[in-house]
């Protein structure tokens, strides 16, 4: 009889725990009052040197401990003066000037100046300098590899006096300057960096709004006021924790009990109830990203342009937004975001047309359907908050027109290892935009350069001549009007090739305490704190 | 459980030649408890709810109605309400109890006979036979057995058949020792002893009297073996190491539906009560089973 008493325990824990989840934790994190903001994310950073990692819980931290020469403006990508407090070009575009900003000091103590900026530039480019330790991923997709690769951009960073640099590159490049201003290029304390080494990542000093403090891996970071900051007067807040609570639903019970002041990564249907509540609001980041089916368009049956077209229509995307979204977000038609300049909304997407999908699929020879494997994330990403939701419903779509679908998933490393090698035939993925260049959507998602494993970025292995050479034109040019066309054209060529099911372009919504000041979800995914008070 | 209780009626009928079956006496008993025979009509209420469920619901489990999504229960049409999906909550617990009850027969029929093989060879034999079968079951049973069968299904890969399969597996040592001690002792009997004696091969001595003698410890534990079944099952389902979408397995809609427990609670509450309700008859008719079949507990 014990026995028996032992399972009915073990049967009402299973179905309590469900709704216990998150109940947990403890209440010492709050508690400083009110100058204290605790940012609840759903995971914790890999490292907290900026250069070195490419994931966004490790830029959201960074960016509020490190500085860049050029930052965006609150809210959107526009450029504005950061360390640089000028800067000038010569008329070929091979030469740029930065005047750098006086009397900046790093956490540590030490100087920023112009010699500061040379050794972080040496730091990335060269992998012969001493402290190029590390892999610098973002250095190399954005200025075409490193020191002596053909395609490499900078040729050199010198330092003309104390507060002047000199970048001088091999060739134009137009997103040169919205380049620079990604939290990857930030500058670093040569002190640190010297005395540090390789664990840089664990113990980062840089001139931002915040000081490093604490990170206890998996659970929080915690970040301390800049008290001599170069901006005047802020930041305001004491003291800054992002918190690692890896469960949306989790996050969110604890978001209402008050444990934490703001939180991304809200579950869409939680947004009704967070806009009921009188103590919280919600907050939309602005749009600058795209979730997408993306087809191996190397393996059969996809190699074949009907099939891609065929399924294009099959997908009936305002229904998704309307179920998966709460209707925040808007169906995509392009790979780019409607926001970027460049977005060619001449394109008419494929409509949701049933028969047309099937008459085509018998065009291309498969009258009675195909069966094949769809790939989705395991965890909600700002672009599909419900990967699995999603492509359970996409299944039901396609199983209309007679294709069958197996769904299929990995934990999140291997998924992107394997999607990236090309193990896929169709799966699920999406985009956020570092810098609002549409370069750093089209090229990096569907240029042949990069449909290549390991860590394609191109997972359709959609490799056509015409765009790279657009493309390519289009990254050489430094005139806005001109790239604008080539783009354009861009969309076109991928509008009729159908590499890609463009899905959706998200807002995804935040949520946080009602008496939050000041904060404006940046569409990178990465937020300052500067600004940011309770009232 | 009929079918297995009638096999074993007619195995008992053929060696013994006895009328008077101790599976009348043993059913007598049963009847008399009444909460065995509660947890006897859930489990005849959940199995005809499994076999009838194409007759009970018109709708599909797997047809995503986006439109209907999160209607309440007794909405009409749907008399539990639907999922995030907009899919007949009704129509997926039935087609979940045909899975959950047959992977937990299924499971629990995989290492029971696994179980008894190595259970029957270890005790018979003894020496090196039994050191070697032991000692694999004691490695088995040190770990945790769910531990055990993730790690199982992490080897084999995703996919309801696997789970069954790692659940089969990890279950094993629990008949095997069972039937070992059971074995070892019924190996000192004269009955055995004699059948030494007058030179009756070792195969069936196992075949005709071991065997026939352990089935009663083995049918009370198969039956409370289920219970631990459906359970792991669903707990592998919820850590997502279960059945792949859109298959309607019960810890799988659970660990789908928690995300809306604040929202749609009757997508939560559903499955758990299923699974809950499932478990809760098979451990009460195993008890019961087993105070029916203990000669001890004879009034």
């Amino acid at each position: 009889m014990k026995k028996k008493g032992l399972y009915l325990l073990f049967v009402l824990i299973f179905t309590m725990s469900v709704s216990l989840t998150g109940c947990g934790g403890s209440k010492e994190t709050s508690g400083t009052g009110q100058n204290t903001l605790i940012y609840g994310r759903g995971g914790d950073s890999v490292s907290l040197d900026p250069a070195n990692v490419t994931d966004g819980e490790s830029i959201k931290v960074t960016k509020n401990i490190y500085d860049t020469l050029i930052d965006y403006q609150d809210g959107n990508t526009e450029l504005i003066p950061a360390l640089a407090e000028d800067w000038e070009s010569s008329k070929d575009g091979l030469v740029w000037t930065f005047h750098l900003r006086k009397d900046v000091k790093f956490h540590d103590g030490t100087s920023f100046n112009a010699d500061a900026v040379v050794f972080n530039f040496n730091r990335w480019m060269d992998k012969d300098n001493a402290y190029h330790q590390g892999d610098f991923p973002y250095y190399g997709y954005m200025f075409g590899g490193y020191k002596g690769d053909e395609g490499h951009v900078i040729k050199e960073a010198i330092a003309i006096d104390e507060h002047t640099v000199e970048i001088h590159l091999n060739f134009p490049q137009g997103p040169f300057l919205s380049n620079l201003a990604m939290p990857p290029f930030a500058i670093a304390s040569p002190a640190a960096i010297e005395k540090y080494g390789e664990t840089l990542g664990e113990h980062p000093v840089g001139t931002g709004p915040f000081v490093f403090k604490e990170w206890v891996r998996n659970d929080k970071v915690v970040l301390e006021k800049n008290k001599d900051y170069w901006m005047k007067g802020y930041p305001i807040l004491d003291q800054l924790i992002f918190k690692s609570i890896p469960d949306n639903s989790a996050r969110f019970i604890t978001m209402q009990s008050g444990e934490i002041d703001l939180m991304d990564g809200v579950n869409p249907d939680d947004v009704t109830l967070a806009k009921e509540n009188p103590d919280l609001q919600v907050w939309l980041r602005p749009s600058m990203n795209v979730g997408y089916l993306a087809f191996n368009t190397e393996k059969a049956p996809f190699d074949n342009v009907k099939i891609r077209q065929a399924l294009s229509m099959a997908v009936n995307k305002q229904a998704l937004i309307d179920a998966f979204y709460n209707g925040l977000a808007e169906p995509a038609k392009n790979p780019l975001p409607p926001s970027l300049w460049g977005y060619n909304n001449d394109i008419v997407d494929y409509e949701y047309n049933l028969e047309k999908a099937k008459q085509l699929l018998a065009e291309a020879g498969y009258p009675d359907g195909f069966t094949t494997d769809f790939w989705y994330m395991p965890v909600p990403r700002p672009y599909i908050p419900q990967g699995k939701k999603i492509a359970e419903t996409m299944q039901s779509d396609f199983e209309k027109i007679g294709v069958t679908v197996n769904l299929v998933t990995e934990e999140w490393a291997p998924y992107l290892e394997k999607t990236g090698n090309g193990e896929h035939t169709m799966a699920l993925l999406g985009w956020t935009g570092d810098n609002g260049d549409p370069d750093n959507f089209l090229y990096v998602l569907l240029d042949k350069d990069n449909a290549k494993g390991p860590d394609a970025g191109n997972i359709a292995f959609y490799k056509n001549d015409e765009l790279h050479e657009l493309l390519i034109k289009a990254q050489q040019s430094g005139n806005i009007d001109e790239r604008t066309k080539l783009y354009e054209k861009a969309q076109e060529i991928i509008h009729k090739d159908a590499p890609w099911i463009p899905l959706v372009h998200s807002t995804p919504p935040l949520v946080g305490k009602k008496n939050i000041d000041g904060f404006i979800p940046h569409p990178t995914g990465s937020d300052r704190f500067t600004k940011v008070s309770f009232k | 459980m009929s079918q297995i209780q009638h096999q074993t009626v007619i195995n008992q009928m053929k060696m013994k030649e006895r009328v008077d079956s101790p599976w009348m006496d043993m059913w007598r008993r049963l009847r008399k408890q009444k909460l065995a025979m509660i947890g006897g009509f859930i489990i005849l209420f959940f199995i005809l709810l499994a076999f009838s469920a194409p007759l009970l619901t018109s709708y599909s489990y797997k047809a995503v109605e986006l439109p209907s999504r999160f209607l309440p229960p007794f909405s009409e049409g749907h008399f539990l309400g639907t999922d995030d999906l907009g899919r007949d909550l009704f129509t997926r617990i039935i087609y979940g109890a045909q899975i959950s009850l047959r992977v937990g027969f299924l499971a629990v029929i995989g290492s029971v006979i696994i179980g008894t093989f190595l259970g029957l060879l270890a005790g018979y034999y003894g020496k090196w036979v039994d050191m070697l079968i032991s000692r694999i079951f004691d490695i088995m049973l040190a770990f945790p057995s769910i531990l055990l069968a993730i790690a199982i299904v992490t080897i084999l890969g995703r996919s309801l058949t696997n789970a069954l399969i790692a659940i089969a597996i990890v279950n094993i040592p629990t008949y095997g020792r069972l039937v070992r001690s059971k074995v070892l002792t019924l190996k000192e009997e004269e009955f055995i002893i004699a059948a030494k004696a007058v030179g009756m091969k070792d195969s069936r001595i196992i075949y005709n009297h071991l065997l026939p003698n352990s089935m009663t410890p083995i049918i009370v534990q198969g039956t409370l073996g289920i219970a631990t079944a459906i359970i792991e099952t669903a707990a592998l389902g919820f850590l997502g190491l279960g059945a792949e979408p859109p298959i309607p397995e019960w810890g799988t809609m659970l660990a789908d539906s928690k995300d809306y427990i604040q929202l749609a609670p009757w997508t939560v509450i559903f499955p758990g009560v299923s699974i809950m309700l499932v478990v809760l008859g098979f451990n009460l008719f195993g008890d019961g089973l087993r105070d029916a079949l203990d000669p001890k507990m004879k009034l």
